[in-house]
This record gives C-alpha cells, sequence and structure tokens, in this order.
C-alpha cells in the first residue's frame, strides 16, 4: 500500500482528507531515484481550487516528459491540518510521493492573486524551509515562482530565489538544464541564481539594489548589483500556440474540483484592450489556437479524463476565429455521448444564444453581461466597446429566447467615475427590465424577471493604462456602493433588480500588493506571523492584523493605494518588459482621460509593441 | 440491460467519501467506454447506483453498484478495462449481467458483514482476559440489547439483538477481531460501530472511541435471515 505523510488519526480528523493522499487518476508515478530533479510545482491555495488551474496543469505534463525530472502537487493544507502539521511537526510533503518537500530540488509556487502571498509563506513555513532567500542553504529547494503576479513580483522579492517572468513553456528546458549542470559539479547557490539570471524572463530579486527618493519615497534607482545580470527582464510568450505543449490527460481528483470539466485553452491573450484589465494587455497579442487541433485535444482530453463536461477557456470565447465551428463540433460530437458544454463568457448575440439554447436548460440558466461600467463616457473611458444597444438587444434576444434572468458584472472606483456613473449602473439593469416587459406579453411571463447587479472594487494594475490611477478608502467604495443600492430603489421596475457588492478592505490590501515594492516584504513576513493566511478567503482574512504589520513597518497605504502616480515615476515593474511599451500604455492613459475609444487588435494596430514577437493577432491577416 | 459491479475499496482509498467515489466511477465508466445508460432530461446522468456507501475510514473487500447499459459487452474484457482506469485500493472483482426481474442492489441489501478490530494497541482497554465469555453474556445468552439511539427527533430506544445475525469474536495477536452481520439496508441499517460501542457499555469500559476501530465491510447481502445470498451471487 502506498504511504501517508499523514498518520491515520490526523486523516481521520480533518475535513476532506482526500486533498491529501495523491492517488489521483492519471496522477504520474515515477521512482525519485531514477531522476535527477524533484520538482514540487504548488498552487498556494486549498486543493480545489489549485487542482482547477490550467497552468499548473500544463507545467506538470510538460515537466513530467523529461526524463531526468519528476514533478509532484502540493497545495495549502487547510487551516485544520496546517494546526496539526504545526503542533506534530510534520512536514510539507507531495502528493505524489508524499515525501518531503524540503528535500526537492525546485519549490515552485504559481501566483494568480495577491492575497495568496501569505500562502506562500505558509508553505514555506510548513516545508521547514527559510522564509527568506538570505537564508537559504546550498541544500534548500529553490523557490520559483510564476503567474500573474509575477508581472511585480517586489513584495515577496525577499521570500523567493527566482521569478520566471512569462508563460512556463518557454524557459523552463533552459533553467532546468542549467539546474542539473550545476547539481552535477558541486552545486553553489549564489554561482546558480547568478547564471539563471541569464536565462529569459527569469528575474533573480536578490541580484538587485533599489534605491529610494528621500522626499516623496518613490524610486530612486533599481538596476542589477552586477553588470552580467541583465538589467530588464522580457517576458517570456509561447508563439505558436499550435505547437507547443499540451496535456493529453489531466488528473482526476477524487475531492470535487472547481474545475470539475475539461478545460480547452482555445487561445491566449485578448484583442480587446480593456484599460482595467491586466491580462488583457500582459498576454498580448492574442495567439488563436487552429481548430483542428482543438477539436482533436477536446477528444483526446474527453476520453482520457472521462468528464462528462467540456469547457473552453479564454479571455474572449467570441473573438476567436472559428468558434462556430468548433462549438457545432462539441455540440454534435460530444452532447450526443453525455458530455455537456459549459460555456465561458461569451458576448451575447444571436449566435451565442442560438448555441446556449442548445446546451442549457433555458428556463434555469441566466445571461451575463459584463458591462463593467453603467455609463457610455464610463465604458469609453475603459475601452469596452459595449453599447447600451448592444446590451438592451442583446437581452431582448435573450428574452425572446425564454430567458428571464440577467447578470450584470460592473466596477466601481474607476478612475474618473462621478456619482452619475454610478446611478447610470441601476438605470441600465432597469432598462433591461423594462425590455422583457416590453419583450414578453404578459401570458408568457412567469414571474418577474431577474436582474442581478455584481460591483467589485477597481484595483489599478501593473502594466495597464490604468497603473498610475489612485485608489480609495474602503469606506469611500461603500459610499459608492449605497449610491448605486438607493438609485436602484428608485427605479421603475427595482423589484426585479438585486444588487450584490463586495467587501471593500481586502481590496485595498490588494491594491497595496498590486502595486508594491520590495519594502512590503517585512510586513508580508509579520503578517503572517500574527497568524495571517488564506487571506482569500473572507473567513480567515484579518484587516486588523493587516493593518499592525503595516505599522509596524512603516507601510503607508496611502503611499501604495491612494495615491495618484506621476507618468514619469519609476514604478517597481518598470523592469518588466511586457512587449507592451510604457509609451503606449501613456497614450491609453490619456485616450482615457478623454474618453477615446481605441480599435481592437482585429480592427486595427494600435501599437502596443506586442507585434515584436512576431506572431498571433498581429501578423493575420486582417 | 443491467449489469452488477462488485469492487474492493481498500488502503488508502479508505479516505475518499462515497459522493466523490460516486463521481470517480461516472468518469471510469466513461474512460472504459462502456455503452452506459443517461437518464433523459436537459441534465442527462448515468444510471449507476450503489448498494451502500461506506463511510470515510472503513475498507470493503465487497461493495457493489448496478449499472445500465445500452448494449452487450464482453464481461471479462469489461472487467479487464474497468480495471485499467481504477486507481491503487480500487479494484473491480466481477462483471455480471443481471435477471431482468433482478432488484436494484440499493434496494436489495438487508445485511452486510462485517469484521472489526483495534488500530493500534493504545486502546487496551479492549483487552479484557474473559472476553469470548462475556460475549457469550452479551450476545448469545441475552434476549436484547438495547440501546439509545439518537435521531433527528430525538432519542429513541433501539432493540439491537434482532438485528445482529452474527456476532463472533476470535482473539488474533491478543487483539480482539469482531466478526460479524448485521442488518443493513433502507429501514434497519446497524452501523458495526454501534454494536462495538454496545459491547464495550456491557464491559463497562470507559470512553469508546469509535475512530479507534479497523472497520472493514467484507461482503453484503439480499433476503432473509435464514436464506442470505451475497449480492454478487446473482446474475452471471
Amino acid at each position: 500500500m502506498k504511504k501517508l505523510a499523514l498518520p491515520d488519526d490526523i486523516l481521520m480528523q480533518i475535513d476532506k482528507p482526500a486533498r491529501y493522499i495523491g492517488n489521483e487518476f492519471n496522477s504520474v508515478k515515477k521512482n525519485p531515484a531514477d531522476v535527477d530533479i524533484r520538482f514540487a510545482m504548488c498552487f498556494p491555495d486549498v486543493y480545489e481550487v489549485g487542482m482547477s488551474h490550467l497552468g499548473i496543469a500544463i507545467l506538470y505534463d510538460m515537466l513530467n516528459r523529461r526524463e531526468d525530472t519528476y514533478c509532484e502537487r502540493v497545495y495549502s493544507p487547510w487551516p485544520d491540518l496546517h494546526n496539526l502539521m504545526k503542533e506534530r511537526n510534520i512536514p510539507l510533503f507531495a502528493l505524489e510521493s508524499q515525501d518531503a518537500i524540503k528535500n526537492f530540488d525546485f519549490i515552485g509556487m504559481t501566483l494568480q492573486y495577491e492575497m495568496c502571498y501569505t500562502n506562500i509563506l505558509q508553505i514555506l513555513d510548513l516545508a521547514g524551509v527559510a522564509l527568506e532567500t538570505k537564508d537559504r542553504e546550498n541544500n534548500d529547494p529553490i523557490i520559483i515562482v510564476g503567474g500573474p503576479c509575477a508581472t511585480n513580483p517586489e513584495p515577496i522579492a525577499d521570500f523567493v530565489d527566482l521569478v520566471y517572468v512569462g508563460e512556463g513553456e518557454t524557459s523552463y528546458p533552459a533553467l532546468l538544464d542549467l539546474y542539473k549542470k550545476h547539481k552535477a559539479s558541486g552545486f553553489d547557490r549564489q554561482a546558480f541564481l547568478r547564471e539563471a539570471s541569464k536565462i529569459p524572463g527569469i528575474y533573480v530579486p536578490s541580484l538587485y539594489e533599489v534605491t529610494y527618493k528621500e522626499s516623496d519615497g518613490t524610486i530612486e534607482s533599481f538596476r542589477p548589483k552586477f553588470n552580467d545580470v541583465p538589467a530588464t527582464i522580457v517576458r517570456q510568450v509561447v508563439a505558436d500556440m499550435d505547437s507547443t505543449t499540451y496535456p493529453t490527460k489531466m488528473l482526476i481528483p477524487f475531492v470535487r474540483a472547481i474545475q470539475d470539466r475539461v478545460v480547452l485553452e482555445i487561445q491566449r491573450g485578448c484583442i480587446r484592450g480593456c484599460r482595467f484589465c491586466q491580462a488583457g494587455m500582459i498576454y498580448r497579442p492574442n495567439r488563436e489556437k487552429s481548430v483542428d487541433i482543438l477539436k482533436k485535444q477536446a477528444k483526446e482530453l474527453l476520453a482520457s479524463t472521462g468528464h462528462e463536461e467540456i469547457s473552453l477557456s479564454s479571455l474572449s470565447s467570441s473573438d476567436y476565429h472559428a468558434l462556430g465551428d468548433l462549438m457545432d463540433f462539441l455540440i454534435n460530437d460530444c452532447l450526443s455521448e453525455g458530455v455537456n458544454v459549459s460555456l465561458p463568457s461569451l458576448r451575447i448575440d444571436a449566435f451565442s444564444l442560438d448555441v446556449m439554447s442548445k446546451v442549457q436548460d433555458v428556463r434555469k440558466s441566466s445571461i451575463t453581461f459584463a458591462p463593467e461600467a453603467g455609463s457610455q463616457r464610463m465604458r469609453n473611458v475603459i475601452n469596452k466597446g459595449l453599447t447600451v444597444d448592444d446590451i438592451i438587444g442583446g437581452a431582448t434576444l435573450a428574452f425572446k429566447g425564454g430567458w428571464n434572468k440577467v447578470k450584470f458584472y460592473f466596477m466601481l472606483g474607476l478612475p474618473t467615475e462621478t456619482d452619475e456613473d454610478m446611478k447610470a449602473i441601476p438605470r441600465l439593469a432597469n432598462e433591461v427590465a423594462a425590455a422583457y416587459y416590453d419583450t414578453v406579453p404578459k401570458e408568457q411571463r412567469q414571474g418577474r424577471c431577474q436582474i442581478t447587479i455584481s460591483t467589485s472594487f477597481f484595483v489599478p494594475k501593473p502594466f495597464t493604462p490604468f497603473q498610475w490611477a489612485p485608489m480609495y478608502e474602503a469606506g469611500e467604495y461603500l459610499r459608492r456602493a449605497k449610491i448605486v443600492n438607493d438609485e436602484m430603489k428608485a427605479q421603475l421596475n427595482q423589484k426585479s433588480l438585486k444588487y450584490n457588492w463586495h467587501h471593500s478592505d481586502v481590496t485595498v490590501l490588494e491594491g497595496v500588493f498590486a502595486r508594491g515594492d520590495r519594502r512590503l516584504c517585512p510586513a508580508i513576513l509579520d503578517a503572517y506571523k500574527s497568524g495571517c493566511f488564506f487571506d482569500a478567503w473572507g473567513e480567515y482574512f484579518d484587516f486588523d492584523k493587516w493593518l499592525a504589520a503595516f505599522e509596524k513597518n512603516n507601510i503607508s497605504v496611502d503611499f501604495y493605494a491612494y495615491r495618484q502616480r506621476d507618468l514619469d515615476e519609476i514604478l517597481p515593474w518598470d523592469f518588466i518588459d511586457c512587449h507592451v511599451t510604457k509609451a503606449f500604455l501613456k497614450k491609453e492613459w490619456e485616450n482615457a482621460m478623454n474618453a477615446t475609444v481605441t480599435p481592437n487588435c482585429k480592427m486595427m494596430c494600435s501599437g502596443c509593441g506586442a507585434a515584436r514577437i512576431g506572431s498571433g493577432v498581429c501578423h493575420n491577416a486582417r | 440491460m443491467r449489469v452488477r459491479i462488485r469492487f474492493e475499496k481498500t488502503g488508502i482509498m479508505r479516505y475518499v467519501g462515497h459522493l466523490d467515489l460516486m463521481r470517480f466511477f461516472q468518469k471510469a465508466v466513461k474512460r472504459a467506454g462502456l455503452p452506459i445508460r443517461y437518464s433523459e432530461g436537459f441534465n442527462p446522468h448515468q444510471i449507476m447506483s450503489f448498494a451502500s456507501p461506506l463511510g470515510v475510514g472503513l475498507t470493503s473487500e465487497g461493495e457493489y453498484m448496478d449499472i445500465d447499459i445500452k448494449e452487450q459487452v464482453d464481461s471479462k474484457a469489461a472487467l479487464e478495462t474497468l480495471n485499467a482506469n481504477m486507481v491503487e485500493g480500487l479494484e473491480i472483482k466481477s462483471f455480471k449481467y443481471l435477471p431482468d426481474n433482478a432488484e436494484k442492489c440499493m434496494s436489495a441489501v438487508t445485511a452486510a458483514s462485517y469484521l472489526v478490530t483495534y488500530k493500534d494497541s493504545k486502546d487496551d482497554a479492549c483487552y479484557v482476559d474473559n472476553i469470548l465469555e462475556l460475549k457469550q453474556k452479551f450476545f448469545d445468552e441475552t434476549a436484547s440489547i438495547n440501546i439509545v439511539k439518537k435521531t433527528k427527533k430525538g432519542e429513541r430506544v433501539l432493540d439491537l439483538k434482532p438485528l445482529i445475525y452474527r456476532f463472533n469474536i476470535r482473539v488474533v495477536d491478543n487483539k480482539p477481531v469482531y466478526d460479524l452481520l448485521l442488518s443493513s439496508g433502507s429501514t434497519d441499517n446497524i452501523k458495526p460501530e454501534l454494536v462495538v460501542k454496545a459491547f464495550h457499555e456491557f464491559l463497562g469500559l470507559p470512553e469508546f472511541d469509535e475512530l479507534s476501530l479497523d472497520i472493514k465491510r467484507t461482503d453484503m447481502f439480499t433476503g432473509e435471515s435464514d436464506s442470505f445470498i451475497s449480492l454478487g451471487d446473482i446474475g452471471q
């Protein structure tokens, strides 16, 4: 029988013990003695969340294709187990072999959201690895992080040895080869890190020094400590999505994951250029997979997993060039075999409604719009190319098709937002409700329509045109939510409207981390030591502990979150080249201030800089 | 046509709960390419039912599920492809076609057999010298074994005696091993830990910790107490 790292009495008292036993179908079994490199790939959140992540599935498959490498998985132990592991000194282990990861060569972690930063420390702490890079020795694992937040890794610079900036498919082979070479000839940690810094996309925070202006605390200089360390890190991007590695199998967790289905990535990047959206900028250029490859991958993955549902993954599926062809294939070939097709957020038009009516129970499902802003002026500011006519027209079509539930997503606190813009949100929802009563005759209605408005608070992100924008204090966000709520109550169709909004404390913290610098590291360390982790989970988030950690380390929330940054300020992430140029972002910031819309990449090239990569939409015939 | 599948759930699979196991089998059946029948409607689901859920922490040599398939497949080949889609701790033992009039395993089950022992030697309280004699008094020589059972509505007194069809103890390596055959199914489902707890109380032992028990279900049966038939002996 397979050995387990946790004793029976622990497994029997914790929630969902199957999170920690491995043994999932399609998980990779290798003899650790047969490999040179042991890699612990970690998603620093609970199992069900981490197991749903496509990026890790791709890297797990890719790394295990190497004969010299055994990549295993690690997720954050839930607080119930965390406490027991601390109490009994059980070191954190990898799921496949159940071996302690302290003895691995690499611990890799993905940074999908800022609120996971304390969970990185939890992983290191439970693993028994020094929390700070400066305290690690030759036989400690190399701590490497990647993912979207690696586009500004500075707030965790002290904790990690390497940062992988970009898409994992490209530079890992070179990095692992280099590691193997160093390991074979008497491993010296510093020598390895120094060499690794020369691999494209690999950033070694400890090899850079930052100075700050005494006057205002902004960055004065950011430069490598040595001449042979590159001053700029170029984000790595897969050029050809058809020939890049993609798993033919995916793991089947016992505990139901958030994504309990085949996830098929149809394209990377987005042509839209919404100005608040980091993914829309950093994953440029938009690169599509060919439809034939997708059909083949869909078939293969359904067969190897036995999943009864398939979902398409991309930032904007409606923009995929052969969506009709692909959906026809999925509906004709897969629905008949008992496989559901779940639809990602599609633009609502006649085509998508037709597809949705084939795969969903119209009476039960709802139609989702993400206008992000209520007024046309505000939508122009954020470059969301969606008009009132699009929304009312789409909703009317949906009502005719039998739907009576509509969900709307909006953001509050966007740059230049006025009270009028906020009030436009419920007014838009009211118009949609009115369209329902105009469209559907009384005798065909099944009660009222349900229009649900959800707002989140806008957080400015690096490498977006809004990276300079100020945020608001938590109370101001709630004031804005109240304006929306009050205005909703003044609407004629208010009984058909429902409004949900988010908590605002966590938004402020997210804002601090998103645009933070390495001076935040001690505060994050102190917050963890005072008991903060699983901050992304409302029940564990403790804002007061964070404020105490900030105070202790002289961190001003005002400086990081509420301040309007100068366009010429050196930003903590300026040393990363995400292909999209700063000049373009500045131009887009100005366009935003003038409420000017920039056409999408398929309409015309606006010269963002991503064309340098030499593939994708920039080079396709328009 | 309906198929009855017998399988084992052992080793580390004891930590996987019933709902998770069901989802595992739904996918395994798809991977194996069995022509399973689906229900009608917008959310079709596989026609698959399990005899009796096995609690987390328990192992079993005799678990059953019934599935409906659209066309006949070779039993031996189906057993092999299903086993190729299992993981360590799950093994398909038989794949049998049921007669048309066969009752579904879930409603058919009336009894289940268990082997129960203690996980570690830490629970010294169970090593009573004359345990076999005391067992005679507790079970064989008594007319009723009344326990208080907590239900949603409150508490009620339940007589275990008619629901325990076999209560034997062997002493292996100085540890008692209980060999139990208990009423099971939708009406009087008696968990083995309940019986052992009652015995502990009879012995006057302090605090009973059900997590100290290692419980293995060995088989499930249908029929009356004088003529139990293993669910796995039905069909071919």
